[in-house]
């Protein structure tokens, strides 16, 4: 049987395919791009042993008493107590970022023990009270965690609280219409069982970062 | 835009092929166009911005049904012009050669779905576009030995077909067990994306790994299927007509 040899052109035809291929794998290497906030969190776990920014030498857990969503008193101080307490201003038309980080922390949550999961408060802080009522408040926490408190306050209450925590008070955009947004922080604080600092989680705080910071709260 | 040029390519194909009747071979690059269309445009492509599930859907349109169809839809005398281009079908054989389209093939997919590469292109335009245009060629590079006649592989026969594809069927395993078992959430993007519909982050990931595994599957067995048909239809016509009794 005649056999056909294949030119030389061959080879050249594979290097050249190799050759484009891997200049585009190459290409495409140089756009990926890491998430800035990733390595400052993978950074600061190096650093200080939390993912989120540490606090160090900070007041006590602050001192509020507000309504929860079955109506009654909360004393946040007293109620959480020798917990973690994980703090957050936000509200339940929000599009984005509260139901991201209610998501986050109640998966996490539940790979934690049931023990773990005692020694836990997570604390919702309505910043829209006019549309977040003690009802649509409970099912919408309910809708990640039954166990997440929800609280109401004044709107001048809520503000005055999240000044003292050097929070930037809530903005209420309500010349848009009944779907207005409301401006708020974006950050998660975290009180740890023993105060003496608090550690913040910014919103892009992936559950990663919470699965590797919570048990490490939950110690202190 | 991307079904525009498309459409102007196919009829410059036609052209090229000199005006036969090529019906069959509309009906598929159009079901490619479709695809891609699908895809590409809402809802699925907007929602491939918010989950995974839906980024893998767009995944499996563009690289694995869209590629075949399009191949298909290619008019015989284009294929003719193709053939008498030597050193076209030179690099072609390489490129196209099933071990190497295969290769290509798996790290476009590994490439494409690593956590770090999503995060970083999805969140462009651009970067977007470049993973769709990743995507179709690598799934034109790995249908080519399955579909094109060029450049002719006689040693490549339905058996063999079946066995490549088969193949894919299991390489895609690894993605697909990392996403449907993992413990967290790989992509930062669908993670913190504002929530669709009820699926959680978990939940939409492990849907994902779901699509690609049987979604995947039933693409490649289907195909490993009609391979099948067309070759025992093909040894019927090789035998002959049974002699009469």
């Amino acid at each position: 049987m005649k056999r056909v040899r294949r030119s030389t052109g061959g080879v050249a035809g594979r290097a050249h395919a190799i050759v484009v291929f891997t200049a585009c794998l190459g290409l495409l290497s140089a756009c990926r791009v890491e998430a800035p906030e990733r390595s400052e969190a993978e950074e600061r776990a190096r650093t200080t042993g939390y993912r989120g920014i540490l606090l160090e030498d900070t007041d006590p857990r602050p001192d509020f008493v507000l309504t929860d969503a079955r109506g009654e008193a909360f004393d946040f101080r007293a109620e959480t107590e020798g917990k973690l307490a994980l703090l957050f201003f936000g509200y339940t038309f929000c599009p984005d970022v509260c139901p991201v980080h209610m998501a986050s922390i109640a998966a996490v949550k539940r790979d934690l023990s049931v023990e773990e999961q005692r020694r836990m408060s997570i604390v919702f802080v309505t910043v829209d009270p006019e549309r977040d009522t003690p009802e649509r408040l409970r099912e919408w926490l309910s809708n990640f965690d039954p166990s997440f408190v929800g609280l109401r306050g004044t709107e001048a209450r809520v503000d005055s609280i999240m000044l003292g925590l050097g929070l930037p008070a809530a903005i209420r955009d309500t010349t848009a219409g009944p779907d207005y947004p409301v401006g708020h922080a974006s950050q998660v604080i975290a009180f740890p069982p023993g105060d003496g600092f608090r550690v913040i989680y910014p919103f892009g705080t992936r559950q990663a970062d919470w699965k590797h910071d919570l048990p490490r709260l939950l110690k202190k | 835009m991307l079904v525009v040029l498309l459409a102007v390519l196919h009829w410059s194909l036609r052209r090229a092929g000199g005006g036969e009747r090529i019906q069959k071979e509309t009906r598929a690059w159009f079901g490619g166009v479709l695809a891609l269309w699908i895809a590409l445009d809402w809802p699925v492509g907007a929602l491939a911005g918010y989950l995974a599930s839906a980024h893998m859907l767009q995944y499996l349109l563009t690289a694995l049904v869209a590629p075949p169809l399009l191949l298909l839809g290619v008019p015989a005398g284009a294929w003719r012009r193709l053939a008498s281009r030597a050193r076209t079908v030179r690099a072609l054989r390489f490129l196209t050669h099933p071990l190497i389209a295969l290769a290509i093939f798996q790290v476009t997919l590994y490439y494409t779905h690593l956590p770090s590469v999503v995060d970083g292109l999805m969140v462009t335009p651009l970067g977007s576009f470049a993973l769709d245009t990743l995507w179709l060629l690598g799934g034109l590079v790995f249908w080519w030995p399955v579909v094109a006649p060029v450049p002719q592989r006689p040693g490549f026969g339905y058996p063999l077909k079946m066995g490549y594809l088969f193949l894919c069927t299991l390489v895609n395993t690894l993605p697909y067990a990392f996403l449907t078992f993992g413990e967290l959430p790989f992509y930062g993007i669908y993670e913190l994306a504002p929530p669709v519909g009820i699926l959680g982050p978990r939940e939409d990931q492990q849907l994902a790994g779901l699509l690609m595994k049987v979604g995947g599957g039933l693409i490649l067995w289907t195909a490993i299927t009609i391979q099948f048909f067309v070759w025992f239809r093909r040894e019927g016509e090789a035998e002959g007509p049974a002699p009469a009794a």
